[in-house]
């Protein structure tokens, strides 16, 4: 399920509980919004702007933040009404992702190489999947995005300038959601689920602390920092991650629904996402 | 939404928190030679001699070429089977492949004192990145944490030289290399040509700018590998990475004497 985008998890009876009237959308100009997707510098080569009729809505936040959860029943009800989906993350692309996952298990790798290996995966999702889907006015949801790559080559002591030059050649996300939970709470989520806690989530690789507990609350606490000035600079919507899963849901949706010009913003998950409605 | 106002660039601002100093500015007692040039142009054959020439001396050397880790063998291989690669990733995954040479083994042995010797370097990436269509400036930023090198040969030779030793050892050109992503000619030999001479184009402008030392491509190999000697032997302290054990022996020997 990773390498592949398509994650979209329809169950049958997905689009039945499609509860609105009007079959959902009402859009102020197709689907694509009323702002333009833009690259925050110089255009990838061949790409014509006026061509991307999708959206592109980026959920970021740390792990335990809550982001697949979301991203799982966010497609069900956008899919719901009537919209295509098409989901893209880290480690995804067909090209690298498989040799990012080996590198991880190795722990050889340094830190440039692997920023480079993980702008290698994002742009060629971007170029191959992500551009044909907007092309096309799907809606994409981004499952990470770019700020989290430079949040963690950041605190890594990769300059921030060298990162934002490499990615001035991304797409501007119509919408950007943080899920914003404090380390602590993310903590004790992965903990639950995992019942450990992963080496890189943790930054093991950058010796903050022998004691897993505290090397994971400091290497959050860091990407947090980096988070709140992305935050500022990108104009994120930030949501606290640590509400209940059917209210985060129902923020996101309001602000997905307002940008794609949908009326209703009812939603009760199909029974095969029932688990996940807390 | 909320979004910033598409003319700001929001990635051009000065960035709040004092960062680490680039890489490329931090000392060290090793020296990097590199040589440069299209295919064909008779760099390798050079920068091997001149390596023979510093281990028959004993000199503390590494040598090193482009593309040559493990790292992104299997991606590389992939992306070129099926021709997925972009200007950007092609880009993207040299250079990944190229910091990891770098963290790994360069900058650790100029730390360490050796003489490093490389068969291409980031020049490379800008002269044939650049002719495939990615921004200069973008991969300019792209290479920043490369050290820059004590000495950078540029090797040139005519086109016709150049092309005509490549094609005539080579029983097919492969797709990438020959730039057939660019959609330039249907010819594999005609596109070769001419993604060459935007490479080469792009090499010449670099001379100025990156203070490479000019070597004529057409010279007796004897003769070039003379010059190419002296000027390794007038820019690099050469003595700095003879093994030491051997200076002790000169110096025991001299007292001897």
């Amino acid at each position: 399920m990773k390498r592949n985008g398509n994650k979209s998890a329809a169950p049958e009876g997905a689009v039945a509980k499609a509860g609105s009237s009007k079959d959902g959308r009402k859009s102020k100009n197709g689907t694509g919004g009323s702002a333009p997707s833009r690259f925050y510098g110089i255009a990838l080569p061949g790409v014509r702007l006026e061509e991307l009729s999708g959206s592109l809505i980026v959920v970021e936040g740390s792990d335990g933040s809550g982001r697949s959860t979301q991203i799982a029943l966010l497609t069900e009800w956008l899919e719901s009404q009537g919209f295509a989906v098409q989901t893209m993350g880290l480690r995804r692309s067909y090209l690298v992702g498989e040799d990012i996952d080996a590198l991880l298990a190795e722990n050889a790798v340094t830190r440039t190489t692997l920023a480079l290996m993980y702008s290698t995966d994002f742009f060629d999702q971007l170029e191959r999947r992500i551009l044909p889907a907007l092309r096309s006015g799907l809606i994409v949801l981004a499952d990470r995005y770019i700020f989290t790559l430079i949040a963690r080559a950041c605190i890594r002591g990769i300059g921030r300038d060298y990162l934002h030059g490499i990615y001035e050649m991304a797409l501007r996300p119509d919408i950007t959601f943080w899920l914003n939970v404090r380390p602590e709470i993310a903590f004790d989520r992965e903990f639950k689920k995992a019942q450990t806690i992963s080496y890189w989530e943790s930054g093991r690789d950058m010796s903050l602390s022998n004691d897993l507990f505290q090397s994971f609350i400091k290497y959050q606490s860091l990407i947090k920092r980096e988070f709140e000035y992305l935050s500022k600079r990108h104009s994120f919507k930030e949501v606290d991650g640590e509400g209940s899963v059917s209210e985060v849901n129902r923020e996101l949706r309001k602000q997905i629904a307002a940008h794609l010009g949908i009326r209703s913003t009812h939603y009760q998950p199909s029974h095969a996402l029932s688990h996940l409605w807390r | 939404m909320a979004t910033l106002p598409s003319d700001i660039p929001a990635f051009a601002e000065p960035a709040p928190a004092p960062e680490e100093a680039p890489e490329s500015k931090r000392e060290y007692p090793g020296a990097l030679v590199v040589v440069e040039g299209i295919d064909g142009s008779g760099k390798s054959t050079q920068l091997y001699l001149l390596k023979r020439w510093l281990e028959i001396g004993g000199y503390r050397i590494h040598f090193t070429e482009w593309n040559s880790s493990p790292l992104v063998k299997s991606a590389t291989r992939r992306g070129k089977q099926r021709r997925l690669l972009t200007p950007t990733t092609f880009s993207l995954l040299h250079a990944a492949d190229f910091a990891d040479r770098c963290e790994r083994q360069i900058l650790p042995l100029l730390h360490g004192g050796y003489l490093v010797l490389a068969d291409r370097y980031i020049y490379t990436a800008f002269a044939r990145d650049a002719a495939r269509g990615c921004s200069p400036h973008w991969l300019r930023n792209l290479y920043s944490f490369a050290p820059i090198p004590d000495i950078t040969f540029y090797f040139r030779a005519p086109l016709d030289v150049a092309v005509t030793r490549i094609v005539a050892g080579r029983p097919k050109l492969k797709y990438y290399e020959a730039g057939m992503d660019l959609g330039i000619s249907l010819d594999r030999a005609e596109s070769f040509r001419i993604f060459q001479e935007r490479i080469l184009g792009n090499y010449d402008q670099m001379v100025d700018t990156d203070n490479f030392v000019l070597m004529d491509g057409t010279v007796r190999v004897d003769k070039l590998q003379k010059q190419m000697r002296q000027i390794v032997a007038q820019r690099v302290n050469l003595a700095q990475f003879a093994p030491k054990s051997k200076k002790k022996k000169k110096e025991k020997q001299k007292a001897a004497l």
